[in-house]
């Protein structure tokens, strides 16, 4: 009854109701920043008074939002890169390894998914200062790989479960070496999974602000960090501008995620 | 490579042995370092501890702290549960729809959706303007630079942790149940309060104590829709460490921290597990 639709009466009502209202409540920041970012109003005055796109403009002649926009994806795809390889190698030690101790090693993976990232970020920070990797290309790096791993392992393990080992096996039978078997045998078998990870170690390294507030130098910023340092100023619409590309960067690679998800299931 | 030499898969340790020195170089290791700096500097001792759990500023903090996740999380359970209730049940076509607008705000950058808010919540913002015009207000009303704008801009952000875990607890339960209820002559309201909500309060119970746990150590949302007055414990860490450099305090902050999130995933983990035995 409960659980049944069409049964519910006025409740059916209700549900719904509250269901539209919260869509409303979730989409609404969105769509008003894509709105604000092509209003003419400088003090964000909303409905804006007129069109324009001199909010872009300002955003694209600033070398400091394209430089900030060009770390992010450098410092993303080599996180990409990385996380995947290492999610790979950790997620066939998790799955297919027979020594002891394998749900440990897996609680051990996800911690820094658990912890508050600010203190992942202060310790780092710490560790950092003494190694001079603050402000650096590797020392970016190497703090969103801590957190966007935990992210790879658990996709890349995912779909290391579903793949029958079998088929390796029988590869193998067949004349492949236990390398050739897993390079051309087992890695396509999983790809879906790898491409899933890969999206999500990028995303979350291009999206990450804790840490990389902590391990930007003045010469070297992400785009979060870029972001938050002009928040702290003021509330220009240049931020509009800035967040609506963020957004159709994250609707594009939604529905790349959901086009794989669709080709897994066909 | 272990595996490699014995032909098929050997005991396969070496796989992981990349991601487990990266670990304890860059997490392990840093983590214990910061939280060794809490008892030795400037001196050692505990007195780092005995100033933050004993100075009535850092009770504030720590007031502040537990007070925004507690209420982040009983509002954000109390909208998760009948979304989550309407898009287990709903036809496929709307609860597609509802749902992407989830993901799509869950995977929105953090920072423009935190930018959003503080432009809606400010004095002359829509969200102000609007109860004004419905004559509800004559003063705009102060909705950010404090614990409001901070726990308004928390529940957007957590909402989504609290209804996907939700939605499949509510999807595994069998409607055969809830006919049987209604068969043996119980109402809607009592089908709801004996059998529906018991049945959905393992996931309700573990999916809010996820979201206080996240809630307890957040840094950007009470950072920017807060302001320095009215701090929380993630915003107290960092400023110790990068405005004071005082690591002493900065790292006995991050262990109540490290402390209380670990204790209650700790108590989270053993839930979880009785809900599964049951």
């Amino acid at each position: 009854m409960l659980l049944d639709f069409d049964k519910l009466g006025a409740w059916k009502w209700a549900l719904s109701a509250i269901c539209a209202v919260m869509a409303l409540f979730l989409l609404l920041p969105i769509l008003f920043i894509v709105a604000l970012s092509f209003g003419s109003s400088r003090w964000l005055i909303f409905p804006p008074p007129g069109w324009t796109l001199k909010w872009y403009e300002e955003l694209f002649a600033d070398p400091r939002w394209i430089g900030a926009a060009l770390t992010s994806a450098k410092i993303g795809v080599i996180v990409m890169v990385l996380s995947v390889v290492l999610g790979l190698l950790a997620s066939m030690a998790l799955v297919r390894g027979t020594f002891r101790g394998r749900a440990v090693l897996r609680a051990f993976f996800l911690t820094p998914m658990v912890l508050p990232v600010v203190i992942v970020a202060v310790a780092l920070y710490a560790a950092f200062l003494r190694l001079g990797l603050n402000g650096t290309l590797p020392g970016f790096v190497i703090a969103h790989l801590i957190v966007a791993l935990p992210f790879a392992i658990i996709t890349i393990s995912g779909a290391l479960e579903t793949f029958d080992p079998s088929i390796e096996d029988a590869a193998i039978l067949c004349g492949a070496s236990p390398w050739e078997a897993r390079l051309r045998v087992t890695l396509p078998g999983i790809r879906h999974g790898l491409f899933s990870a890969a999206i999500f170690s990028f995303l979350i390294s291009w999206d990450e602000v804790v840490l990389a507030i902590f391990m930007a130098s003045p010469a070297l910023q992400t785009l979060p960090v870029k972001v938050w340092t002009t928040l702290r100023q003021d509330l220009t619409p240049v931020i509009a501008a800035a967040s609506t590309l963020l957004v159709a960067l994250t609707v594009i690679l939604m529905i790349v995620a959901a086009l794989i998800r669709k080709g897994k299931s066909e | 490579m272990l595996s490699a030499t014995s032909g098929g898969r050997g005991s396969g340790l070496g796989f992981a042995m990349p991601a487990i020195l990266l670990l304890l170089a860059f997490f392990v290791i840093p983590v214990a370092f910061l939280l060794m700096r809490s008892v030795t500097e400037p001196a050692p001792g505990l007195q780092n501890y005995a100033t933050l759990l004993g100075s009535t500023t850092y009770a504030k903090i720590f007031f502040n702290t537990f007070f925004v996740a507690g209420v982040v999380t009983a509002i954000t359970v109390l909208i998760a549960f009948p979304v989550a209730w309407a898009l287990a049940i709903m036809p496929a076509r709307w609860s597609a729809v509802i749902f992407a607008v989830i993901l799509l705000s869950m995977w929105t950058n953090l920072l423009a959706r935190t930018y959003a808010w503080m432009v809606l919540l400010q004095q002359t913002g829509l969200i102000n303007r609007m109860l004004k015009a419905i004559g509800l207000i004559d003063q705009p009303l102060q909705l950010t630079n404090n614990l409001i704008g901070v726990t308004i801009g928390m529940v957007y952000i957590m909402l989504p942790f609290m209804i996907l875990p939700l939605l499949g607890v509510i999807r595994k339960i069998d409607p055969a149940i809830l006919q049987a209820a209604a068969l043996c002559g119980a109402t809607r309201a009592q089908a709801l309060r004996r059998v529906l909500l018991p049945l959905a309060g393992p996931g309700l119970a573990s999916g809010g104590l996820m979201v206080f746990v996240m809630s307890l150590g957040y840094f950007v949302t009470p950072s920017l829709l807060g302001g320095t007055a009215n701090m929380m414990l993630a915003e107290l860490i960092a400023q110790q460490v990068q405005s004071l450099v005082n690591w002493g305090m900065g790292g006995a902050a991050a262990f109540v921290l490290l402390v209380v999130t670990l204790g209650l995933y700790a108590v989270q983990l053993r839930f979880f597990d009785q809900a599964e035995a049951r």
